[in-house]
């Protein structure tokens, strides 16, 4: 800088805005086997991709549930300060008390971004599951599309074969339909995954529209 | 004596690395005492956002100097008929009330103007009117007031110089976010009219900095309420003051918008807006009345 020049100016020290995402994933004995193995190393390629982009590796906060029974195995953390759990198949699959369980996770975590005064993006829950509910999934499916309604978050819902779809039809969003995986490519979707925080979390759109997605090639919409 | 501004842009790092345009766009004019200013940050989601931007703030500034002309015609023709017009009992709280108002109805024609512009180019074009969405801030300012609207994020600070040092410098306008960070209303927005922002702040102010969002982080303090952070505006406001022609002398600028120490903190799109009045020494203290302002202001907009 030339003598006499001001120096720069110095930055205000704001916290990083917050793009949190709920991993909501099935383990139950169903998915034993190459399944639980293949989701596995889906859930690292997700750590490994969102780790190679500078800003989501600030902002993306993610956090793993698991069912059943529901357990959080990951709390709320940013990519640097979280692992990817290694998930166990088990026992059964309840689907409503699982959505539940990540509806009350993400409107805590909201309160604590605010009490904090910590900005964030709208929030994603990622279900994925290969069974069919086997406890009352009527009250989740009400609020997941309230919510969605409510642009409270967005819910994506993705079967693995043997997935019960018709169910998962009636709790995702009428404008979100649940995908079926192909095969066991868990990856290339946490790789999606992982794209489409890393485009959220650097984005900036009107209230009344939503951000384009990369296109979904590990999956398809069954009608 | 007057005016002096300087006003740049740098595409973000982001936007550099998927080889897109800077959607940032900003513009301004002096004439006599009177500055006008507008920036425009193109939506990142909107294709054409860069043309929509352009279009944005060249309409306001358009629409603002026809105004001013106009006034200023009839200021010539008809010197003394605007005082007759206002009853005599209003009080000094409700001046600025109806100065508000006035100053309101100008910004909703300058955004009905503007919307007008690009409905016509997005059907000459072929594009969607949401292909051109940016948001908008713009500015009228002399030395004794400044009127503002703003649509979307971004920021419009003044020097304040008769506060305290901690606090000498003032937001005018809240950036517009939803519940979600990433989320703002745009120009072309449906409810653009209804969230523009509109202020009327009489006061001798001499520092004016605007920027788009690409800044908003490191300006001000986002967590206690939108708080400029002085040492922040301190080096710009000191820069533009001591610089006689700062258009021509942009090296300080252009090399802080463009330092790898920005860039870290910020990937978007960047445009910073300052100027600055030089007041004669000799001219009276900083500390004109508050009705002499509201005198000045009523002949400029009634």
């Amino acid at each position: 800088m030339p003598v006499g020049q001001p120096e720069f100016p110095e930055f205000a020290d704001n916290p990083e805005p917050r793009c949190p995402v709920v991993l909501l994933l099935d383990a139950s004995g169903s998915m034993s086997g190459e399944p639980i193995n293949e989701l596995n190393q889906g859930i690292n390629a997700f750590w490994q991709s969102v780790k190679q982009d500078a800003l989501a590796t600030l902002r993306v906060e993610v956090a793993v549930v698991k069912f059943g029974p529901v357990r959080l195995v990951q709390d709320f953390g940013t990519i640097v300060q979280t692992k990817p759990p290694k998930l166990e198949a088990e026992s059964d699959t309840p689907l409503g008390a699982a959505i539940e369980y990540a509806l009350d996770l993400l409107e805590t975590r909201k309160e604590s971004y605010k009490a904090s005064s910590i900005q964030y993006y709208r929030p994603w829950i990622f279900l994925v599951t290969d069974g069919a509910p086997t406890d009352d999934w009527q009250n989740a499916a009400t609020r997941v599309r309230q919510a969605e309604t409510d642009r409270k978050h967005l819910f994506f819902a993705v079967g693995v074969e043997g997935a019960d779809m018709d169910t998962l039809k009636q709790i995702a969003p009428s404008q979100r339909p649940p995908l079926m995986l192909k095969g066991l490519d868990f990856k290339s979707m946490f790789e999606w995954l992982s794209a489409s925080m890393k485009r959220v979390s650097a984005s900036r759109v009107g209230t009344e529209e939503q951000i384009s997605l990369p296109p979904v090639g590990w999956g398809e919409i069954q009608t | 004596m007057g005016w002096k501004a300087i006003l740049r842009s740098s595409i973000g790092t982001s936007h550099q690395q998927r080889e897109m345009l800077c959607q940032d766009y900003g513009n301004y004019e002096i004439f006599d005492q009177v500055l006008v200013a507008a920036i425009a940050d193109g939506a990142g989601s909107a294709k054409y956002a860069d043309i929509g931007a352009k279009l944005a703030a060249d309409t306001a500034i358009l629409h603002l100097r026809k105004l001013y002309l106009r006034w200023f015609k009839r200021q010539k023709h008809q010197k003394h008929r605007f005082p007759e017009n206002l009853h005599l009992d209003i009080s000094e709280h409700n001046l600025e009330e109806i100065l508000g108002a006035k100053v309101r109805k100008i910004f909703q024609k300058t955004l009905k103007k503007i919307i007008i512009s690009l409905e016509k180019y997005a059907v000459e074009a072929g594009y969607s009117l949401n292909d051109l969405a940016s948001t908008l801030l713009v500015f009228v300012a002399t030395e004794q007031w400044i009127a503002a609207m703003q649509i979307g994020d971004g920021f419009i600070v003044i020097g304040v110089p008769e506060k305290s040092p901690e606090k000498n410098y003032q937001i005018l306008f809240q950036p517009d976010k939803g519940e979600f960070v990433n989320e703002t209303t745009f120009v072309t927005s449906e409810n653009a009219l209804n969230q523009m922002q509109v202020c009327f702040f009489s006061g001798s102010q001499s520092f004016i900095c605007a920027a788009t969002d690409g800044l908003e982080r490191v300006a001000i303090i986002t967590r206690a309420n939108w708080i400029p952070y002085p040492p922040f505006f301190q080096p710009l406001e000191k820069y533009i003051q001591e610089t006689n022609n700062p258009e021509e002398e942009d090296t300080y600028i252009l090399a802080f918008l463009n330092s790898e120490r920005l860039n870290a903190k910020t990937d978007d799109d960047k445009t910073l807006f300052l100027c600055f009045f030089d007041r004669p020494s000799e001219a009276k203290s900083t500390e004109s009345s508050f009705l002499d302002c509201l005198k000045l202001a009523k002949q400029k907009f009634l």
